[in-house]
């Protein structure tokens, strides 16, 4: 990946939101429970050295944890889909959170 | 939560999802005297959604009091930007005079929210049915035929002859259902968009508009998303501007940036920098984008369902052409007239229900999804080309090109040459490249 774009004299700043800022402008209802999980917990452990789904995900939903199943935190998911894709071993468990909870944009 | 109330074969079809596609669908079905239900599990309609921001609208306009629509600009105007890392621009701008006037070439800025609820209600107006907050979770099947669907409601079977499935990008259903298979990673794109808000005259200025007109900006190389296969947009509503990133997921899962630290990134070039300064993020959103082409695309015609818009892979990407709702309405409308062909020859079956693939065949979807399919693949294999050294080299090349200095032009001109040559591998190399692209521009 790229590294940063160098400052190029007279280019403005621009704030630079961090995935904080940018979750707290998203309207969530929270189902309670979630909707997100590994198929076989083994696989992740056993298998997975790189973490795709934390790469890839643009939520901060996937977190690695040293050695073994990432933490989900389901409540950051904006239900893109992108980590069902990621997952190079298809051990992503995904649904949709049930009766219409989870992500709500007011613009889309 | 409240307890659905027994629709069981009170419909003659179920739509799920009223975005683009479920609701054309819908829309079409009812205008002809069908009695449809379209579920669709967010608060309503639109609240799930997410794309670039233009919605194409041809088909629509034909369906609908267009004019009521809400709708945010018109693309008055449509740039394209090649970007190297190191903060180069190189960009052409085009801006028809027959744009400014109406249709306005069917091209709108919207925003999902207010669109697909107003487009449901369109639908609703015709007779159909609407149930939200409620999900698809699977399809029932008799004798292997789909005759309805589980929902995530008490007691929340539905049947009714023919479901038509507008599921989007991630169709969980129509999946689980063995009707199509989950997209390999590298036909599936991650995008991730902010919109900003700023005060209407501020984007006016910025982007010399007035009126309605608006811009639609794309931005391709490593300047706009990194060391991947894929770009960047910025399009103007009338009170925010959307920006965005849009790529792989092959090259987000590799690569250990993450989608919203490439926006980031993106936002800082030279290039993007003054046209999104200041303001206030209002929303963060992503989604996946089915990008495989023709060879991704499922069986679209099932005994008893037929697969419609993102859940049947119509997007475009030739790399100039970015289109997609146009194709989730075109197909919604094919779908809902051989569904309703289909019911008044009494007949649910996937030859009854034939004239959908074949009508959508005959259109302009298929048509320019097989005219343009090589594109991704190309642009994959020759990722390094097209996205790094291609931008950099032409902005090294108009800096050869325009140098000021005490020689004489021709030497300039020797040096832009030999810039774009360099990247391009010499002349052969250049008429290669030519010719693997030779189908991007026609």
């Amino acid at each position: 990946m790229s590294i940063k774009t160098p400052s190029v004299p007279d280019t403005p700043e621009v704030e630079r939101e961090t995935i904080e800022d940018r979750l707290y402008t998203v309207k969530y209802s929270d189902s309670g429970e979630s909707h997100l999980d590994v198929k076989v917990e083994g696989i992740c452990e056993e298998k997975c050295t790189n973490y795709e789904c934390v790469n890839a995900c643009p939520a901060d939903v996937w977190r690695a944890e040293e050695g073994g199943v990432p933490t989900i935190a389901y409540e950051n998911c904006l239900e893109c889909g992108t980590c069902r894709f990621a997952c190079p071993h298809g051990n992503v468990e995904w649904e949709y959170p049930e009766n219409g909870n989870g992500v709500s944009y007011k613009f889309g | 939560m409240s307890e659905t109330p027994n629709y069981d074969n009170m419909y003659d079809a179920i739509v799920v999802g009223a975005g683009l596609a479920g609701s054309t669908a819908a829309l079409t079905m009812a205008r002809d005297g069908l009695d449809v239900i379209m579920i669709e599990r967010g608060p309503s309609p639109g609240t799930k959604n997410v794309f670039g921001g233009v919605l194409y609208t041809p088909r629509i306009r034909e369906l609908t009091d267009f004019e009521d629509a809400p709708k945010e600009r018109y693309v008055a105007k449509k740039t394209y930007s090649m970007l190297s890392e190191e903060g180069d621009e190189t960009s052409m701008s085009i801006a028809p005079s027959s744009w400014r006037e109406e249709p306005h070439n069917d091209s709108w800025m919207v925003l999902r929210r207010d669109f697909d609820e107003w487009f449901a209600e369109q639908a609703v107006d015709a007779g159909a049915t609407l149930i939200t907050e409620t999900t698809v979770t699977d399809l029932i099947k008799e004798n292997g035929e789909i005759v309805g669907v589980e929902t995530d409601r008490p007691d929340g079977e539905l049947r009714a002859p023919v479901v038509v499935l507008a599921e989007g990008a991630n169709s969980l259903v129509s999946e689980a259902a063995d009707l199509k298979q989950q997209d390999d990673r590298d036909n599936v794109a991650v995008s991730v968009k902010e919109v900003r808000k700023y005060d209407r005259e501020k984007i006016e200025d910025r982007f010399h508009l007035d009126g309605d007109a608006g811009l639609a900006a794309h931005y391709f190389g490593d300047g706009a998303c990194g060391d991947a296969v894929g770009g960047g947009f910025l399009y103007t509503n009338k009170r925010t501007v959307s920006i965005g990133v849009v790529y792989s997921i092959e090259d987000a899962a590799r690569t250990d940036q993450t989608p919203d630290e490439v926006l980031e990134e993106f936002k800082q070039h030279p290039a993007v920098a003054p046209l999104v300064r200041g303001g206030r993020m209002v929303e963060y959103s992503a989604h996946a984008i089915p990008e495989g082409g023709p060879d991704s695309m499922p069986e679209l015609v099932h005994d008893g369902a037929v697969i419609v818009g993102d859940a049947a892979g119509l997007v475009l990407n030739s790399g100039i052409h970015l289109e997609g709702t146009n194709m989730a309405v075109e197909s919604g409308y094919h779908a809902g007239r051989a569904v309703a062909d289909a019911l008044a020859q009494g007949r649910t079956d996937a030859a009854a229900l034939a004239s959908y693939e074949t009508d959508l065949r005959d259109s302009y979807v298929v048509e320019n999804l097989d005219h343009y399919g090589w594109f991704m693949d190309t642009a994959a294999e020759e990722k390094e080309f097209l996205f790094d050294d291609l931008p950099r080299a032409l902005g090294e090349a108009g800096d050869a090109y325009f140098k000021m200095d005490n020689t004489p032009k021709d030497e300039h001109v020797s040096e832009a040459k030999s810039r774009i040559l360099d990247a391009t591998g010499g002349w052969l190399g250049a008429a290669k490249k030519a010719w693997k692209f030779r189908k991007m521009l026609s």
